[in-house]
């Protein structure tokens, strides 16, 4: 069945349909990554988001039970050139169009995507409606319809849980974190808790963590409640911390930062990320609707770790004080490249450090 | 600092060398280094190359010494020769002796590195020494030996006879019952009554890998690519497909990572192309084999991918880290350090020669195997896998009749399954019978080892097939067709009517072919693109590149034949109009073809050279001229009729046969400017050699420009029964009975180099009517003005057509040449 995407800007785009024949609005974001939609739709960092592929075919790796980076997709449409329909589970009836049908996902295959990624590589990320009809209701609703920015209350925990291990004790505070980091944490068999955004910091330090994790999540961080800094600002003086994405815009906001919304989202897997002090390249997934703005930074604070090699742009932190740093792109490579995952080695380095430091 | 080029032609060594070599040198220049290049393949655009000082001769040891000695070379650059270049330079190093002077070092890697990867069981030992999963083999000499074997490695389990006194000792134990049987047979078939073990692989999906790494260890992934075919099949034998499409994200990762370990094992300053064995059911990886040169893959990821792999590796083996390499301005100023992303699907066919070989008598095994068979390779591009498989079917057939849809209707059930399970070349065709006579999915991927993706796409081109058929002159239909890559010529074929009556018909219905560009960012940045693709979507990205441009038809993929000279001969054509600056555009779609090297035209089209798609882009860039190869008559007729200015390099339909073991084959030769005839001289051609006569040609010759339809070479052929070689014939009159055809490119390019006269820029500019003054003074004092090197011969290769075809009679060697080398001894 044909249906449309129409873009904020009144660009239309046919395909044909799959997934599920839903009705939906969202915010419309392009990603070159090739491999990995699985990951890619199932993290909670595009809650809320129109997701376009860049490779030519999605769906030819199956549903893995493996790849999931939450339980619940919460994307709000896939737009993608060719469809190809492969199950791979020992059932052989979970691919790609029946995952999006029963999580009540539209997508849209047959779409010229090179075309559209062109356009929104100039536009910018916009509003858009995958619909039935491209009708002038269809457009008007589309500008009328204010997207939530409650996208991390969306997709965080409510409740504190464990992931629990026999070596180091890590609290994980959920902005809407991807499977990924808790795997990582598993690699280094930490015993894992998980809190809540909206935890204090009394119920953390009664945990009486060895490391605190500030996880992925999705939207814009500047409209979190206050005192989300606040237990940055506290936490970051009483254990190792690593931000990651979100957290990590989290952490520079928390230090006095500010952050400049990107033209154009960021989503891929292909630049070089600099270690600054190595002078050592690496690639890593990235997923960024903002950057820390550079002359913002309080040199007696923060310094700079890693950057993008293409823009420029701002992609490590460390605090000069504390045993704090952060990373904006995504170093559990699930889905992407595993050159970063040494992320976490310093990370539990740090955390060894500190615990000997305590002991003694 | 010397670069050691390939050597003559051979199964899996085309023209991908002498493209890489050509092109880097220039860069080096630009350093203020001085290149120097040994090779001895008469094909050689490199052997021309004003940016390097040439010697062409047989790649030994010791001509190699004695050009390091003679010009004082300190650095030798092996990598860019490939395999071949590599192994002989490790020679040179091995037999090194200290009055030699100083070893001059190696760019790109060490020797201790070369020496490992020349020796595949020292690789081995040493990967996995270093932890990474190789495939080990095990020695046994008794029964009970094997049982904690047996315990450790997983079946399948391969066996063979270690000094085996028999062929092909190779067996496959699939359950654990058979395996004594097996064993006690192949330990009688070993001289010292051992038997190797080892986990065997056929079966596993093989999958490609190639990457770059710097001077600091910095590193990145160039692109990936997946067999169709499972291990088993000879990689270049194999169907295969970029980017990978059956992998989880978590799976390609890790070969990355693995390539990653190993290039930095290795301590490689260059790019590196990494095979691996994946074995989808248990998730185990085993890396098959490491070659940190450039090869095939290397040449193939750069066209598919648009990242100038062969650039960027010449800076890294000289130094330069990656995030400093300056390319050229025609890239976006971070294209070394971005990993290319693919939009598009590009699909690999090999070439087989069996379909010209049976023609002229000579029946070969075609059963596909570990031995590589094919002696070309075509890719095709699209935005869909049919769109690019279909694509480069008719890119490696230049036609759709093999394609048709009954070609394989009188293939019985029993000979199905067999093929199945012994593929050949039209395995393809087979897939798609299979699925039409109702076999389910999970059966073949079972039987044949593919995985089911495959099948299902199968599936889908066959509904497409029938759709169309069923709808004849249903615009729909038309479209949908299009959109999946179908050309005109075979929608005109289900429909039993005219190519022409299909493009008009598309036409008047707007479905208009729309082209892509192929650059490494996936439409994230705008890019200087000059490779262009077809499929039929919304957005056109190709416009007219000049209103003076001439467009060159390439000759696709090598077959056995003078292909590789046919290639030497149109990078010329390309490289004469850039001097004549004029516009170029060029349609090709064989990777390792020179023709193809970056920025050698304005503009690629990576398209099949059916007159359909010739025709498209004749429409979007109204050339003022098109060049074809003179074989292709039926093509310069369509393209005539359809009122083109076709200029063409003259050439016989087919490569002529060579002469008996008795005979010689002699060749009045001669240039023909468009109007006037310039004799030049006379060769002796006999079995595997062909040499030139000190004789000069004094009297005028017989022949009526009428004769000759296009400026040109010509020869004036006729054979006398001696093969001794002579001083002198007579040629005036001609007493024998003569013909007169076209010199065949390989001659051509032999010519050029032992008269050092450029005959083909001097053909390109007869036909643009551009000859200089300069031309022709050395047209009218050709006896004073050329010194001909009449030492210089022309002799086949030693290739191993026995190994490759299993063929059951001779093989004509100058009809299906493989390999040529110049000697001047």
């Amino acid at each position: 069945m044909q249906r449309h995407l129409i873009l904020e800007d009144g660009t239309v785009f046919a395909g044909e349909s799959f997934g599920a024949p839903a009705t939906t609005f969202g915010e419309i974001v392009f990603h070159t990554a090739m491999t990995g939609y699985q990951e890619i739709i199932t993290d909670p960092v595009y809650d809320n988001q129109i997701i376009v592929f860049a490779t030519p075919i999605v769906g030819a790796a199956g549903i893995h039970a493996g790849a999931y980076e939450s339980m619940k997709p919460t994307i709000r449409g896939m737009i993608v050139h060719d469809l190809a329909e492969v199950s791979v589970n020992r059932q052989r009836r979970m691919n790609l169009d029946r995952f999006l049908k029963q999580h009540n996902i539209p997508g849209l295959y047959h779409v010229d995507t090179r075309k559209l990624i062109r356009h929104l590589r100039e536009t910018g990320s916009q509003k858009a409606s995958i619909v039935d009809f491209a009708d002038d209701h269809a457009k008007d609703q589309l500008v009328a319809t204010v997207l939530t920015n409650k996208q991390v209350a969306n997709t965080a925990t409510v409740k504190p849980y464990a992931n629990p291990g026999r070596g180091r004790h890590i609290v994980v505070i959920d902005f809407g974190l991807k499977h990924g980091i808790l795997r990582m944490l598993d690699d280094y068999d930490a015993n894992v808790s998980v809190m809540p955004y909206t935890t204090t910091v009394e119920e953390v330090l009664t945990l009486d963590p060895d490391g605190i994790v500030l996880s992925t999540g999705p939207g814009d961080p500047r409209v979190l409640p206050d005192s989300v800094l606040t237990l940055i600002r506290v936490l970051q003086t009483k254990a190792p911390m690593l931000g990651i994405g979100l957290g990590h815009e989290l952490f520079a906001l928390a230090n006095d930062a500010e952050l400049l919304p990107l033209s154009s989202e960021h989503h891929g897997m292909n630049h070089p990320i600099e270690e600054i002090v190595s002078r050592q390249m690496m690639y890593a997934m990235q997923g960024q609707g903002y950057a820390v703005d550079p002359e913002s930074i309080d040199r007696n604070k923060l310094f700079v770790t890693h950057r993008d090699l293409v823009d420029g742009a701002i992609q490590g932190l460390r605090h000069r004080d504390y045993p704090a740093f952060s990373v904006q792109f995504f170093p559990d490579g699930a889905p992407g490249p595993l050159d970063a995952t040494t992320i976490f080695a310093d990370f539990f380095d740090t955390v060894e450090d500190y615990v000997e430091h305590v002991q003694s | 600092m010397l670069f050691i080029g390939s050597g003559p032609n051979d199964f899996g060594r085309e023209s991908e060398h002498d493209a890489a070599i050509f092109q880097v040198m220039p860069e080096l220049n630009q350093f203020g280094l001085e290149a120097y290049l040994i090779d001895e393949n008469p094909y050689s655009l490199s052997l021309e190359s004003l940016a390097a000082q040439v010697f062409w001769q047989p790649l030994t040891t010791k001509n190699i010494k004695n050009i390091i000695h003679q010009e004082d070379i300190d650095t030798v650059i092996p990598l860019f020769g490939g395999d071949r270049a590599l192994r002989i330079w490790t020679q040179v190093v091995q037999d090194w002796q200290k009055g030699d002077g100083p070893l001059p070092q190696t760019l790109g890697l060490s020797i201790e590195m070369m020496l490992k990867t020349v020796n595949v069981a020292a690789m081995t030992d040493y990967l996995a020494e270093a932890g990474l999963p190789v495939i080990t083999n095990h020695v046994v000499h008794a029964r009970d030996e094997a049982n904690d074997l047996l315990r450790q490695v997983r079946l399948p389990l391969m066996i063979r006879a270690l000094h085996p006194i028999v062929q092909n000792t190779r067996r496959i134990v699939e359950r654990v019952d058979d395996f004594d049987e097996i064993f006690n047979q192949v330990k009688t078939q070993s001289l010292t009554q051992e038997v190797v073990f080892s986990r065997a692989i056929n079966g596993l999906k093989e999958v490609s890998l190639q990457v770059m790494r710097d001077r600091r260890g910095n590193k990145l992934r160039v692109g990936a690519s997946e067999d169709m075919d499972p291990i088993g099949i000879h990689t270049i034998d194999s169907l295969s497909i970029s980017p990978v499409l059956t992998l989880q994200d978590q799976v390609l990762q890790k070969l990355r990572k693995y390539a990653f370990d190993i290039a930095d094992l290795l301590q490689l300053e260059g790019t590196m192309h990494v095979q691996f064995a994946v074995d989808d059911d248990s998730g185990e990886i085993f890396i098959i084999k490491v070659s940190p040169y450039i090869d095939q893959m290397a040449m193939r990821t750069t066209l598919a991918t648009g990242y100038p792999t062969i650039l960027v590796a010449i800076n890294l083996a000289i130094g330069v880290p990656l995030d400093e390499i300056r390319l050229p301005h025609y890239f976006h100023t971070k294209t070394a350090i971005m990993e290319p992303m693919m939009d598009h699907v590009v699909v690999k066919l090999p070439v087989f020669p069996f379909g010209e070989l049976a023609e002229s008598g000579v029946q070969v095994n075609r059963q596909l195997s570990s031995i590589q068979k094919s002696v070309g390779t075509v890719l095709g591009f699209g935005r869909t896998f049919i769109e690019a498989l279909e694509k480069a079917i008719r890119s490696a057939h230049f036609n759709n009749a093999s394609f048709s849809p009954t070609f394989m209707q009188g293939i019985s059930d029993d000979e199905l399954i067999q093929q199945l399970i012994h593929p050949q070349d039209n395995r393809v065709l087979l897939l798609i019978e299979a699925i039409k006579r109702g076999y389910e999915v999970d059966e073949l991927a079972e039987l044949t080892h593919i995985d089911e993706f495959y099948f299902y796409q199968l599936q889908r081109l066959l509904r497409l097939e029938e759709s169309v058929e069923a709808a004849v002159d249903n615009i729909g239909a038309l479209k949908n067709a299009k959109e999946h890559g179908l050309s005109d010529g075979l929608i005109a074929r289900f429909w039993h009517t005219s190519f022409e009556i299909i493009r008009t018909l598309a036409q008047e219905n707007q479905i208009d072919v729309t082209y892509k560009a192929v650059e490494p960012s996936a439409g994230e940045f705008p890019e200087h693109a000059h490779q262009y693709y077809a499929t039929y979507e919304e957005e056109n990205e190709s416009t007219q590149v000049a209103t003076d441009s001439i467009l060159v038809i390439g000759n696709g993929a090598f077959r056995m034949g003078d292909s590789a000279a046919s290639g030497y001969l149109m990078t010329t054509v390309l490289s004469e109009l850039r001097r004549l600056q004029y516009h170029t555009v060029i349609m090709n779609n064989n990777p390792h073809d020179a023709t193809l090297m970056p920025h050698l035209a304005d503009k690629q089209y990576l398209e099949p050279l059916e007159i359909s798609d010739i025709m498209k882009v004749v429409e979007v860039e109204q050339p003022k001229a098109i060049i074809v190869s003179g074989n292709r008559r039926k093509l310069i007729q369509a393209l005539r009729d359809l009122e083109q200015n076709v200029l063409i390099m003259p050439k016989q339909k087919h490569v002529p046969s060579g002469p008996t073991t008795e005979q010689s084959e002699f060749a009045l030769n001669f240039f023909f400017d468009g109007h006037d005839i310039y004799p030049l001289n006379i060769t002796q051609h006999t079995v595997g050699k062909l040499r030139i006569l000190k004789q000069k040609i004094t009297a005028p010759i017989g022949i009526d420009p009428e004769q000759c339809p296009s400026p040109g070479v010509y020869q004036i052929i006729w054979y006398i029964n001696d093969t001794k070689p002579m001083v002198s014939v007579n040629t005036q009159p001609i007493d024998h009975d003569t013909w007169l055809r076209p010199m065949p490119f390989g001659q051509v390019a032999f010519l050029n180099k032992a008269m050092q006269v450029q005959w083909i820029r001097l053909t390109v500019r007869a036909m643009l009517n551009r000859l200089t003054e300069e031309d022709y003074q050395l047209l009218s004092e050709l006896n004073t003005k050329c010194q001909t090197q009449t030492q210089i011969k022309m002799i086949d290769a030693h290739v191993d057509y026995s190994l490759h075809l299993q063929s059951q009679n001779d093989i004509d060697s100058t009809r299906f040449e493989m390999g040529v080398s110049i000697t001047d001894e």
